[in-house]
């Protein structure tokens, strides 16, 4: 391979794009020239900068609002009349009368929040144990729907702490087994904090691992003795779930990063568990 | 207004028997047909709320400012809420900053049409004055305000791409899909947009010395 093409095809190396016959012949190339090897190495730096250094520009708390109001009305929908009369400020002067509207959207998750119950104890009660051949499906379902409200209700951590020995203690009083907890920081997975959450009949451990700017729930309950151990990946709604086991934990990593990404991460954590 | 304040309850953290029950409920409100519509909602916003940072992000890299960015996210919203029906792919991300891309586009061409057709000015960023080495550009890399300096100087469809590969840690087959390029056309176009911040990012520590 000469300079030319190497140079060419660099970006490509750099993001893990080409397939593997060309990223050797580049690998090769590069330990032989030291020019490009010099060119390959500013090149990986300034793309960590920008990655690293860029500002990333979160949406405010009022546009989320804004939104869901406008998709209610897009269907009609009355909330309530806290939020029909949100609706017609917003219809006159969408952004003068935004912070009047913060106080009142509480009230309107909490109607929400109060015909759920209404309706889970009645669904309790009609509704016997849900466990069907397709249950995987149902935990997926359960998965997700944790991993969604973790970041929708601004309630990702219990404890919110990179250090693994403070997350841990924490996590082991609260639950009945003492989960391993391990900070992937510098592996790209920095640990985040740790949750109580409630999964398959049963308190289960979620460990919160950020990585780029994404979040990973990792939900950890120990392993029934008769359970299928074949690692297992779902895709749903554009989440990734990967599903592992050790002879003592189930592990479900839950994330919106790519499937690789996932893989990458379990490796890690399964080469840092402690083995017994 | 006793009910709503129990319900608040039940979200806390230690009522784990509620929390069971909160999941269940989706399930069957889901197979209720009367329901339909504000079940599609629910399943709308299950799906694309998490994105809504990505969508923000991006359409402020394209429109570099905040108020359009923000109608455009809500515009695109609505857009995808009315052909989700239409939506069976499983990366709500991708499909969400498509229509925020093609939404931003359109703001661009209304408002802005110099904006896309601004390509880059070669006599207003030459690096005539002696640009910086890459050591030194390295130093400098940090510096975030240096870095969103540079990018914002960048023509739109480098800061697209560069927000969807480092920001969005996006696939170029993800960023093909988004923004209508062949895999070799990402390819080059990133190679392109990263040489050019290079060149941006030399310029301005060659003037701070």
């Amino acid at each position: 391979m000469t300079c030319e093409e190497a140079i060419k095809l660099m970006d490509g190396y750099l993001d893990g794009e080409l397939d593997p016959m060309t990223s050797q012949k580049i690998e090769q190339h590069l330990r032989a020239c030291r020019k490009c090897e010099q060119a390959y190495e500013a090149h990986t730096a300034l793309a960590h900068a920008i990655s690293r250094a860029a500002p990333y520009y979160k949406a405010p708390t009022e546009l989320r609002q804004r939104i869901q109001s406008s998709l209610r009305d897009a269907v009609g929908i009355r909330g309530s009349r806290s939020a029909a009369r949100e609706n017609r400020a917003l219809l006159t002067s969408p952004r003068a009368e935004r912070r009047l509207l913060l106080p009142e959207i509480p009230w309107n998750w909490l109607a929400l929040a109060a015909a759920i119950i209404l309706a889970a104890i009645i669904a309790s009660s009609f509704l016997p144990r849900l466990r069907t051949p397709a249950s995987d499906q149902f935990l997926a379902t359960q998965l997700i729907a944790s991993h969604v409200r973790s970041l929708m209700a601004d309630h990702l951590t219990d404890v919110a702490s990179s250090d693994q020995h403070t997350v841990k203690p924490w996590l082991d009083t609260k639950l009945d087994f003492a989960p391993p907890v391990i900070d992937l920081s510098s592996e790209g997975f920095p640990l985040i904090g740790g949750r109580l959450d409630y999964l398959d009949n049963r308190p289960v451990a979620a460990l919160v691992y950020g990585h780029r700017k994404h979040f990973i729930n990792l939900f950890v309950w120990p392993a029934a003795p008769d359970e299928a151990k074949a690692p297992k990946t779902i895709t749903r709604q554009g989440y990734q779930l990967l599903h592992w086991a050790d002879p003592d934990f189930n592990y479900w990593a839950v994330s919106d990063v790519n499937v690789n990404d996932l893989q990458l991460f379990k490796q890690q954590f399964e080469t840092r568990t402690p083995r017994h | 207004m006793a009910a709503p304040l129990k319900a608040e309850y039940a979200f806390g953290p230690e009522d784990l028997e509620s929390r069971r029950k909160v999941v269940k409920f989706t399930v069957l409100r889901k197979a209720d047909p009367d329901h339909a519509e504000s079940a599609e909602l629910a399943s709308f916003e299950e799906t694309m709320l998490p994105h809504i940072d990505a969508a923000h992000n991006l359409a402020r890299w394209l429109l570099r400012n905040e108020q359009d960015a923000q109608d455009v996210v809500q515009e695109a919203y609505l857009r995808a809420f009315k052909s989700f029906g239409g939506f069976h792919g499983s990366n709500g991300r991708a499909w969400l900053l498509t229509i925020v891309r093609n939404t931003s586009y359109t703001l661009l061409k209304k408002n802005r049409a110099v904006d896309l057709t601004t390509t880059f000015d070669e006599e207003i960023h030459a690096t005539g004055h002696d640009s910086a080495s890459p050591a030194a550009i390295l130093e400098h890399a940090e510096d975030a305000e240096l870095i969103r300096n540079a990018m914002d100087q960048l023509p739109t469809e480098f800061r697209e791409i560069l927000a969807l590969r480092h920001q969005e840690g996006l696939s170029y087959k993800e960023i093909g899909d988004i923004a209508q390029l062949a895999p070799g056309t990402v390819m080059s176009r990133l190679a392109r947009a990263r040489a050019k911040l290079k060149e941006y990012l030399a310029a301005q520590i060659g003037k701070e010395k």
